[in-house]
């Protein structure tokens, strides 16, 4: 059968779903059920719950989430020129590696700054 | 025209589903590169790896349920089943079941480009390899929505420093297969396994191959890399609250991603199916991948962990600085001219 990719991923996935789905219904269907505030409150240990888990977390290593946003775009474009270097002429290949070479610079000072965590 | 209104006799459609059962797109979908293939590797190394760290340890691991324990993913499995699925009383149960459900759809998703021997492939994608980096991307977000949903914060917890973690580490696992990419001029994993009848990938490539698998410890989330459920600060990290079926779909998704991540591997840098021609190409390939995931298992038992600042930092900067390197490495290959040893 000629199937293009993305329906054979569709029907992978299907199967998948179809395989695993009646999973969950029937370890609903199987297991007891009820409710009891002791066993249904959030593991803490078995210490009395303190407070909300919902609240603000300190996140003193966001600075590395913002260089993923930041160096994942350049990554991608790199992909597209790796694919096109073996074709590609000395004279076009070099501009590249210098692109790379400078970007060294702002990725170690990104780096330098998401380390002082005092500032986050 | 008649055949329109005519009914379909029981033969026709006993006829139509027997072409289907017996077509190989279905073989493949359902049997050897497919699910059935996906499930009893991800079941089998979870037998694996408590026998093989047993053995770092000095004990005898899982033993009664059939022959040394072999069984006892089933027996597990049915045990999970029949078990009472309890969700803390503020978590989202529905949003908690239905991620747990995804991390299994994710998690077995990239066999269907992964070449297990020529031809042996449910999809042969020309941009297999994105296909695969996509799809992985989808587990940070999956994660952290377990930890959300399940309002509990070990949960939350666990599931911030996968998300960091995995974040980190895969800008340098993206550049780490850059050089290999270049060499080759595809995406696609068929052709890349090829590229390697002569020379496989890691030798070329060995400082790729350093980063990559870092890269893919990391993000499979095991020793020394496996903060987000460091057992003794965070319990069971994101997977705390899940239990029963949600658990064993969660955990299932691990080791699936263990198995198809290690067969990644052996695609990209050992050569994939090649080898001698005594044996079959899937069993050259099952062989390679069960053995880069024994040495991700022995790593299990015998590493310490590392603290999650040092993760981090290491992540950003060592291994992407390597990474980077690797990249220069594969320039001066290919400017050499020794860039046609890869079918160029």
């Amino acid at each position: 059968m000629g199937l293009d990719a993305w329906s054979l991923v569709l029907i992978f996935e299907v199967v998948v779903f179809l395989s695993m789905f009646p999973l969950l219904v029937f370890g609903w269907l199987m297991g007891a059920r009820g409710r009891d505030p002791i066993r249904d409150a959030p593991f803490e240990s078995g210490q009395p719950r303190m407070g909300e888990a919902r609240r603000r977390y300190m996140m003193q290593y966001y600075p590395y989430l913002i260089m993923f946003v930041a160096f994942d775009v350049v990554t991608m474009f790199l992909f597209t020129w790796g694919l096109a270097f073996s074709a590609m002429p000395f004279a076009q290949g070099y501009l590249f590696i210098i692109f790379l070479v400078v970007l060294v610079g702002p990725l170690s000072y990104a780096l330098y700054l998401s380390g002082k965590r005092e500032l986050w | 025209m008649t055949g329109l209104l005519a009914l379909p006799t029981l033969h026709d459609i006993l006829g139509f589903v027997l072409r289907i059962i017996t077509s190989r797109t279905f073989l493949e979908v359902i049997i050897f590169p497919g699910f059935l293939n996906v499930m009893l590797g991800a079941a089998f190394l979870t037998w694996f790896e408590r026998k093989v760290i047993a053995r770092v340890q000095l004990r005898i691991g899982p033993l009664y349920a059939g022959m040394s324990g072999i069984l006892q993913p089933i027996a597990d499995g049915v045990k999970l089943m029949f078990k009472e699925m309890i969700f803390p009383e503020l978590a989202d149960m529905k949003l908690l079941m239905a991620c747990a459900l995804g991390l299994m759809l994710v998690a077995a998703a990239p066999v269907i480009v992964i070449p297990f021997g020529e031809g042996w492939v449910i999809a042969n994608m020309d941009a297999g390899l994105i296909f695969v980096f996509a799809v992985i991307s989808l587990f940070p977000s999956l994660i952290l929505l377990i930890g959300w949903g399940s309002n509990s914060k070990y949960s939350f917890l666990g599931a911030l420093r996968s998300l960091f973690q995995q974040v980190a580490y895969e800008i340098p696992m993206w550049l780490s297969v850059l050089g290999i990419v270049m060499l080759t001029g595809t995406l696609n994993l068929t052709e890349i396994v090829l590229a390697q009848q002569r020379v496989w990938f890691i030798v070329p490539q060995i400082l790729g191959f350093a980063v990559f698998f870092t890269a893919v410890l990391a993000e499979l989330e095991r020793i020394p890399f496996d903060l987000p459920e460091a057992e003794t600060e965070l319990v069971m990290g994101w997977m705390t609250e899940l239990s029963g079926v949600a658990f064993m779909l969660g955990f299932l998704a691990m080791y699936t991603k263990l198995y198809l991540m290690s067969a990644l591997i052996t695609a990209l840098f050992l050569g994939g199916w090649s080898g001698p021609s005594i044996l079959p190409q899937p069993v050259w390939f099952l062989i390679k991948t069960f053995l880069v995931a024994a040495v991700i298992v022995i790593i299990r038992g015998t590493f310490p962990r590392v603290r999650v600042d040092i993760l981090l930092r290491a992540g950003w900067s060592k291994l992407l600085l390597i990474a980077l390197a690797n990249v220069f490495v594969t320039v001066i290959i290919i400017w050499l001219g020794f860039g046609s040893m890869w079918g160029i």
